[in-house]
């Protein structure tokens, strides 16, 4: 009775995240607009401007970095194999295809996650302490509006292009792979990667790279808004966001992928 | 419950049988309240008394659990959100923490308000800040971010802001909590100051006896949840409740020195049987 006590408690938690997650989701799209440029407050798209540096333009060198080593792990591991079947060559297929699809945006995600969904939580968190949430609301001031989104606005436009940074990063560590072994020039390694992936590809990552900045977004500023009491209440919210974003990144990546295979946009050719 | 009552209608806050009950606990229990116009009532209370939540049940950042709270006239806990923006313009707060954005300096700190909320040139709003800074002492620290600045002027650099839009009601969550006498003192002036000049009406949260009686027009008393005395300051000082007394006389609730006294004592008289 316990245990199913326990269990129904759970059940009951992650349902009202989820909820709580979804409405504010829809309160920041409807926000959106008066983030924009021309359209919407000038102010705001500064605000958005700013974030886009914090949380795309700061993170380029961890994500690259992380993206290039990863390219070169793959090419490294999948080398060892393929060298022994006289298929060295394919290696570029293999980092090309995988990182269009896949590990361009999941790679971007973790990053991302790491560094601005905890950031974004503490963020919050801390104005929800020192009562500056209150103080919005107070002035009439839509917390929402003011501080989640241009967050998210500045998420959506700069972790797609994170990605296709990534993305590149990571196929150009198996250029670097191939040039030292098998002294594979720049210009044919790049041909047969524009002879591998598919246009169709990299629209499908951006789409997921777009669901990912959502989820570490939406939860970082969750996790900042549920804040009570102290200071150490901030650090565990940083605990939780990057823990339930990361999670979540993957669980989403496996829905979007498997919808996509079922689709049948996941075949070659 | 209050004794010399002016005109009720010109109450600007005015609360009636506000109950909150939080996690099947009763925070507040049937509270009356009436603030007037251009009076400075102090609520004081001990610490888990309710103030808190009685100054955010005002402030219409929660919701009650049963009563009415109307400000200028208009029924704060039903009404509309475009309604509620418009009773907040009306409304300045200073918080305890002072909640200023730490990210923006004093002065545009002050600005925000005018710069989101009104449509005025940004060379007025500029003047205005510059006013309200002038109005608090603060001019010289306009261009500091608040973590460069020290506790005080923290709040003075809170309440220019609270004043940005030149509001009727100014309410203050313990305005000289965790400052040093001469520094609360001049807030203390300041808060009268604000009554004087622009005619508002304060309402100030607080337990900090000296200063309550300093600036207060009218007191209150919360105790556990429930309002034992609205009162002019005389009639206030003479009030006979003992929690009142206690808390005018800073008299302890029970010492725990003299219970563990007797404890240990009740223990030696056991050993005694025993032997």
């Amino acid at each position: 009775m316990t245990y199913l006590e326990q269990v129904r408690r759970s059940v009951i938690h992650r349902t009202e995240d989820v909820g709580a997650l979804t409405m504010q989701l829809w309160v920041a799209l409807w926000k959106i607009p008066r983030i924009l440029p021309v359209v919407g407050k000038r102010r705001r798209w500064l605000a958005a401007v700013e974030q886009m540096l914090a949380i795309g333009v700061s993170a380029l060198p961890m994500a690259g970095l992380m993206s290039l080593c990863i390219g070169f792990v793959l090419a490294l591991q999948s080398g060892a194999e393929l060298r022994r079947f006289g298929a060295l060559e394919y290696v570029v297929d293999l980092v090309s295809i995988s990182f269009t699809r896949e590990m361009g945006a999941l790679i971007t995600a973790i990053a991302v996650s790491g560094r601005s969904a905890s950031a974004i939580s503490a963020e919050v968190g801390t104005m929800v302490v020192t009562e500056e949430m209150d103080a919005l609301r107070v002035m009439g001031l839509d917390p929402v509006e003011f501080t989640l989104a241009p967050k998210y606005l500045g998420s959506l436009i700069t972790v797609p292009c994170l990605t296709a940074l990534c993305t590149f990063c990571g196929i150009f560590a198996g250029y670097l792979f191939l040039a030292f072994s098998i002294d594979m020039s720049f210009r044919a390694y790049f041909q047969k990667v524009f002879e591998t992936i598919l246009l169709r590809d990299v629209w499908l990552t951006i789409v997921k790279s777009l669901v990912f900045a959502t989820i570490i977004v939406q939860v970082g500023y969750m996790q900042g808004l549920r804040v009570r009491g102290g200071p150490e209440a901030v650090g565990n919210a940083t605990t939780a966001a990057v823990m339930k974003s990361t999670f979540l990144v993957i669980v989403a990546d496996l829905i979007a992928t498997s919808l996509f295979y079922l689709m049948g946009w996941s075949a070659a050719g | 419950m209050t004794n010399a009552k002016p005109n009720v209608a010109d109450a600007v806050i005015s609360i009636r049988g506000l109950s909150v009950s939080l996690a099947a606990k009763s925070v507040l229990d049937c509270v009356d309240l009436d603030v007037y116009r251009g009076e400075i009532l102090v609520l004081l209370g001990g610490s888990g008394s309710g103030k808190t939540t009685l100054l955010k049940q005002a402030l219409g950042l929660a919701k009650p659990t049963s009563g009415s709270i109307r400000i200028n006239g208009v029924e704060i806990t039903s009404c509309s959100a475009s309604e509620m923006v418009a009773v907040r313009r009306r409304i300045g707060v200073a918080f305890q923490e002072s909640a200023l954005f730490n990210s923006l300096t004093v002065e545009e700190n002050v600005a925000l308000p005018l710069q989101e909320l009104t449509r005025l040139a940004d060379s007025i709003i500029e003047l205005m800040v510059w006013m309200k800074l002038q109005a608090v002492g603060l001019v010289s620290a306009a261009k500091l971010y608040p973590r460069e600045l020290s506790g005080g002027m923290r709040k003075r650099a809170a309440i220019a802001r609270a004043i940005a839009m030149d509001p009727d009601i100014l309410i203050f969550d313990e305005p000289s909590a965790g400052l040093d006498p001469i520094v609360a003192a001049g807030l203390d002036e300041l808060i009268l100051f604000l009554k004087r000049a622009f005619g508002m009406t304060i309402l100030v949260v607080t337990h900090e006896l000296e200063s309550a009686f300093h600036i207060a027009d009218r007191l209150a008393m919360l105790y556990q949840g429930r309002l034992i005395a609205v009162d002019a300051k005389e009639q206030f000082l003479a009030n006979k409740h003992p929690r009142i007394r206690q808390f005018i006389d800073r008299q302890p609730d029970s010492v725990p020195g003299e219970a563990a006294e007797a404890f240990i004592a009740a223990l030696a008289e056991e050993g005694k049987h025993e032997n």
